[in-house]
């Protein structure tokens, strides 16, 4: 009977524990907010990241062997999915944002008391080569990879468009007072020629994101927003060696760092094999 | 004499003439056991599979795999650095042990090529002619040649106190019992003597005797048994939980490698790696304090031994007693009178009116010869340096005491003639003019062994009267002597004659070989009886020792009667209780008809004791409380010791002699006199009394109890932590959860914020009084027992463990992963190329934005730990009373750890929070607050177990709950 004392002993005290441990954590649950969190101290400045993601970042295939593309090709096809034009018919959700660059949409505060909140279309065919509508296989069984960058969703940010005189010429060219600009370099100075032509399409043929898909208010607000997407499109690479290209997003409030990779950037390796 | 070259030549052959030092070990190995010992192995074990997994990730090119490297080389410095600590402080405790061992070197005057010659006494070889005086050490066994009044003190070989007188004459077929050989190491006391060596270095018989104690081995202390027993749960739980969930993780398809990791992390979340420093700095905290006690002690984990200490066997002289002969009791006018014997006596209070103790003052004090050495008149009596032998120093100090100036006195009666004291005669005697300048009187005075003077007495005095002495009077006397006698005092008879002025004129011609003058028809005056009392400070030691348990065994080599008195004046033997034959004499029957049930003492006499079996040895031992062994030899001190220990006792030896070393080293814990201990003993011993007082004994026995229940609470704060640390992983394992803690953390809290606390236990004053209840019982009163294991790991543990995970799961829910999300996202969590992690809000992260906030998690648990751990210290301070009776501001120490707790995370999150390596990140302050409410639950929760402790005692709570 000593056993089941203990046992029982046991069993109180620990369901007594787990009880004060869900009752706490339920407790603590009420004072987070259901659409936005406490804090974004760690989450922002947001992160820039590429489509495909297959396995570390490299995209390495051979233009003549489809096998060798199909995950990439898969895994950009299914990232499309959500912005065809079939997927965005109801306009309850889905506003019309225009094709031009214009300043943030602020849709009201951070709760439900309004309902849902509408988001901006992103047409795909906006990605024109690399929509995948024309060439199912984004220019890969061509050797002319596409990549879609994206730059990490964060409830309430709202990027700054740069300012023109810190932007590298390129960049410069693209500069609009609604778009953060996103451009692409060899990440070292030796690769610069082998890389060759990189096409830019986003919205409207703009290369950025621009600034009226932002603040984004949350899954549960915004559950089918369309973060805008740049496709980049790699139409001269050189073949059978690894070429390294960094991406970045231009900002006043994007930042880079050294710890953090994809801060704002991200790099990414090709391997074209020539057969 | 020898010539050099022959000296030269044998000194070659034989060695030097010194005692080999016992084989020391090479304090690299001493080194290399540290680096091996106790949870080392485990944590090379740790730093192995990480060099492992660092090369196996190394070889797939995984980024993260310097991270496995650093890990092994924290995991292996931590065992470096244990160690060296560990290293210095045995080698520091060793180091007080070396002054001692130090010895001046000794000089001997030998004669080499026919002259006398000063040479170290380590170069003495067999057949060198060498001449000794009194207070010289005899430089080796020598054979005697030439003698005059010599004199030597054996008592550190043989243990007999007296000083035995040395001729040419061979006496004794034994080499210890003849009178022609003169010991190594023993002290000639007075006289000079010219010897032949005989035996030189390890072959004298002091030598036998030290490679006899070498010979015995060392016993594992009791806590060291108790730490290895520790060390061999926690590493049982270690292994098996790791195991367990290597095999749960390889099972639920982890990979080997992170099966691997993750085995680390259990090893080096259970192993307290702080903890053997920490009870190393506990022990040698308690061996300062036990220091300024005069507890010299010289291995730390002797500290603990003597607070087990079940019985001690302890010496009379020095230890017992003040190792002086004082004046105890007074017989004159038929009556006896007490003396104070006390260490600090300045008056003596007994009645000195009448006439005879005016006559038998004058006896005392210029029958006499001993003297104070000169420079001594600013320290009190007691304390002062006499030159003459112990009765008649104990009559010089009595009269000193009484009457002042006693060298004044003699001065004034100047002495005409003297007889010294000899062992025919029996008696001493001397011959004064008077102080008064109208009698013109010799006065004849005598002192001698109380039968002899009264035959040449045919008077006594009475109230200052002579009277005849007849037969009355006679029997009177007897009765006295008798009783006197039967105190084990050592009794002197005093006389005297005031011799007529017309038969001895100023100018007689007194003769001491003639004896040309009265020697009996003298006056008896009365008797003084002399002891050495009993350490004031014992009586008191000894009752204490009675109540905490222990019991005092006395052993002597002193006569049985003496040593009986000693034992019922300091209590070894108790008023109420009798001997076999206090019985028998009480109730008139022979001493075979008692029934030995009856009696609780026992004194047993070294010729018994040497024709006893084991088995009636162990009966002795077994059915008395209350037990002296006198005239015994120090070898039977090994059989004693060995009885004790084979009834399950922890066994105290106190001994000063050389051949006391092979029970001291025999023993639980040997103590050596610091005074008048040898250095063979000192070495044997593990401790040394400064004071060679009984009663420093005990405030050790004391400490070695408090420092006990001090570890106890030590090891349970300590443990507790480590499920908190401990249930992260598995959660990790089993939920697949983002990693609450890191192994690096966990190595902070175990050698950072957690040592100063720990070690403030030691400060912890006992909860009750530790010297009221019985030693603990060594197979039964473990130091880390189950109740203790499972109330720290299974409780408290568990306990911390929940509000550690609420501050965690708090941290993470109000960065936008609530708690729902955060299941089974492990591998995609840790995976590096996925940098647009989604969290609860569809919030996307890159891979170094979830590790920065998986470092806030390790930050928050961190905090959320050490804050539980100030709990966990504070109901750790008593582990019966609450701690408002304990009194929460007494150990002033417990705070300063509470500080340096708190000051060191804060340090730790806010100072370094920016040092990659390290994994901490500074923390929102509220989140410091979220286990405070875990902490005061824990505080509440233990008040309430002790309370029922309390309440209910030897309910199944009290079993289950009290450690």
């Amino acid at each position: 009977s000593l056993a089941v004392k203990i046992l029982l002993f046991y069993v109180i005290f620990y369901g007594c524990l787990a009880g004060i441990f869900i009752g706490t954590i339920q407790v603590m649950l009420l004072t987070v907010s259901e659409f936005e969190p406490k804090y974004q101290d760690r989450v922002a400045p947001p992160g820039l990241t590429q489509i495909p993601q297959v396995q570390k970042t490299e995209i390495s295939f051979t233009a003549s062997d489809p096998k060798s593309f199909e995950p990439y090709v898969k895994n950009l096809e299914k990232f499309l999915k959500d912005y065809s034009a079939d997927q965005q018919t109801e306009n309850i959700v889905f506003q019309d944002c225009g094709d031009i660059p214009t300043d943030y949409k602020e849709r009201g505060p951070y709760n439900d008391v309004q309902g849902q909140k509408q988001v901006c279309k992103f047409k795909r065919e906006w990605l024109e080569n690399c929509s995948g509508i024309n060439d199912p296989t984004f220019g890969y069984r061509d050797g002319k990879p596409c990549i879609l960058v994206k730059l990490n969703r964060i409830i309430g940010f709202k990027p700054k468009a740069p300012v023109n005189e810190s932007l590298p010429p390129e960049v410069m060219a693209k500069y609009n007072p609604y778009l953060i600009p996103v451009h692409c370099t060899a990440k070292r100075e030796d690769d610069a020629d082998k890389i060759g032509t990189v096409e830019y399409y986003g919205m409207g043929g703009y290369p950025g994101f621009a600034l009226q898909y932002y603040p984004y208010y949350g899954k549960l607000l915004q559950p089918r927003y369309l973060q805008p997407l740049v496709a980049v499109q790699f139409t001269n690479l050189t073949y059978d060696m690894e070429v390294r290209v960094e991406c970045r997003a231009y900002g006043q409030n994007i930042q880079y760092s050294d710890k953090d990779r994809f801060q704002g950037r991200f790099d990414i390796k090709f391997d074209i094999k020539s057969s | 004499g020898l010539s050099s070259a022959r000296a030269a030549e044998i000194l070659a052959r034989d060695g030097p003439n010194s005692l080999t030092p016992p084989k020391a070990t090479p304090e690299i190995v001493k080194f290399l056991k540290q680096l091996v010992g106790g949870f080392s192995i485990l944590l090379w074990i740790g730093a192995v599979f990480s060099w492992i997994s660092f090369g196996i990730q190394l070889a797939q090119g995984a980024e993260s795999a310097f991270d496995n490297l650093y890990l092994g080389v924290v995991l292996a410095l931590v065992v470096i650095l244990t160690g060296i600590f560990a290293y210095y402080q045995e080698a520091k405790s060793t180091n007080i042990m070396a002054s001692f061992s130090k010895m001046i070197p000794q000089q001997a005057l030998v004669i080499r090529d026919a002259e006398k010659k000063e040479l170290p006494a380590d170069q003495l070889v067999v057949g060198d002619v060498v001449e000794i005086k009194g207070g010289d050490r005899i430089p080796a066994d020598i054979r005697l040649i030439f003698t005059q009044g010599c004199k030597v003190d054996n008592s550190s070989l043989t243990g007999e106190s007296e000083p035995q007188s040395r001729s040419c004459d061979f006496t004794h077929e034994n080499p210890l019992e003849t009178r022609n050989i003169a010991f190594y190491s023993t002290t000639c006391v007075e006289g000079t003597a010219t010897g032949i060596v005989i035996n030189t270095g390890d072959r004298t018989i002091i030598g036998r005797i030290a490679s006899l104690a070498s010979g015995v081995g060392n016993e594992k202390t009791p806590i060291a048994i108790e730490i290895e027993h520790f060390v061999y749960l926690v590493a049982g739980v270690a292994i098996s939980i790791g195991v367990l969930f290597f095999i749960i993780s390889v099972s639920m398809r982890y990979k080997i490698l992170d099966s691997i990791i993750f085995l680390i992390g259990i090893i080096v979340a259970n192993v307290p790696e702080g903890l053997l420093a920490t009870v190393t700095v506990s022990l040698s905290l308690t061996a300062k304090r036990m220091a300024k006690k005069n507890c010299l002690v010289k291995n730390l984990e002797a500290v603990e031994t003597l607070g087990s200490t079940s019985i001690i066997c302890s010496d009379k002289t020095g230890t017992l007693t003040q190792n002086r002969m004082t004046v105890a009791h007074l017989w004159f006018d038929n009556q006896i009178y007490s003396a104070d014997t006390s260490e600090d006596q300045t008056t003596q209070p007994f009645d000195q009116s009448s006439p005879s103790w005016t006559a038998l003052s004058k006896i005392v004090t210029l029958c006499n010869r001993a003297e104070f050495r000169p420079g001594q008149e600013n320290l009190p009596i007691m304390k002062r340096v006499v030159v003459g032998d112990a009765s008649e120093t104990a009559l010089l100090k009595f009269a000193e005491v009484i009457l002042g100036d006693v060298m004044n006195i003699r001065a004034r009666n100047k002495k005409v003639a003297e007889i010294p004291f000899n062992s025919t005669n029996k008696f001493q005697l001397s011959i004064h003019e008077t102080d008064d300048p109208n009698d013109k009187r010799f006065l004849l005075v005598m002192k001698g062994a109380p039968e002899r003077i009264l035959e040449r007495c045919s008077t006594i005095m009475i109230n200052g009267k002579e009277e005849p002495l007849d037969s009355e009077k006679a029997e009177a006397f007897q009765t006295a002597y008798m009783e006197l006698g039967g105190m084990g005092e050592r009794v002197l008879g005093f006389c005297h004659l005031y011799l007529p002025e017309n038969e001895f004129p100023d100018t007689y011609p007194f003769d001491t070989d003639s004896m040309n003058f009265p020697t009996s028809n003298l006056c008896f005056v009365g008797l003084l009886s002399m002891i050495d009392p009993p350490r004031s400070t014992v009586p008191d030691a000894v009752s204490k020792c009675r109540s905490a348990g222990i019991k005092v065994i006395m052993v002597t080599g002193d006569h049985p009667i003496t040593a009986k008195a000693i034992a019922k004046s300091v209590g070894i033997i108790s008023a109420t209780s009798e001997t076999v034959e206090d019985i028998a004499k009480r109730l008139n029957i022979p001493v075979e008809q008692v029934n030995r049930r009856e009696a609780t003492a026992a004194v047993v006499n070294g010729m018994e004791l040497k024709d006893m079996s084991l088995q009636q040895l162990d009966e002795i031992l077994c059915n008395h409380s209350e037990i002296v062994f006198a005239r015994t030899s120090p070898q039977q001190k090994l059989i004693i010791v060995e009885g004790c220990q084979r009834q399950g006792a922890v066994v105290a030896v106190t001994g000063d002699g050389v051949n006391d070393s092979p029970a001291l080293k025999k023993a639980d814990i040997g103590i050596a006199m610091g005074i008048a201990g040898s250095d063979a003993a000192k070495n044997a011993a593990d401790m040394v009394l400064l004071d060679d007082n009984f009663a420093s004994i005990v405030t050790g026995v004391e400490e070695g109890r408090l420092i006990f229940d001090n570890l106890k609470k030590t090891i349970a704060y300590t443990l507790t932590k480590n499920i908190a640390e401990l249930c992260p992983f598995l959660i990790y394992i089993i939920a697949s959860i983002p990693m609450p803690i890191g192994t690096i953390t966990i190595l902070f809290i175990d050698l950072g914020t957690d040592i100063i606390p720990s070690v403030a236990l030691a400060y912890e004053k006992a909860e009750s009084d530790i010297m009221n209840r019985r030693p603990r019982n060594k197979r039964k009163d473990r130091l880390v027992n189950e109740q203790l294991a499972v109330y720290s790991y299974l409780q408290i543990g568990i306990m911390q463990s929940v509000g550690a995970f609420v501050t965690y799961f708090t941290v993470y829910a109000e960065q936008g992963f609530l708690p729902s999300t955060l299941l089974g996202v492990r591998v995609d969590w840790e995976n590096n190329a996925i940098n647009d992690f989604e969290d609860s809000y569809g919030q996307e992260w890159t891979k170094y934005q979830r590790t920065y906030l998986q470092w806030t998690g390790y930050t928050a648990f961190f905090v959320s730990i050490t804050i539980q751990q100030v709990a966990d210290l504070i109901i750790r301070k008593t582990r019966r009373n609450s701690i408002f009776q304990q009194g929460l501001f007494r150990n002033k120490v417990i705070w300063v750890g509470i500080f340096s707790q708190i000051g060191i995370a804060l340090i730790l999150t806010y100072g370094l929070g920016h040092v990659t390596a390290l994994n901490f990140t500074p923390l929102r302050f509220q989140y410091w607050f979220v286990a405070v409410p875990f902490a005061i639950l824990i505080w509440v929760y233990d008040e309430v177990r002790k309370l029922f402790i309390r309440r209910y005692p030897g309910s199944w709570w009290d079993k289950n709950m009290y450690y």
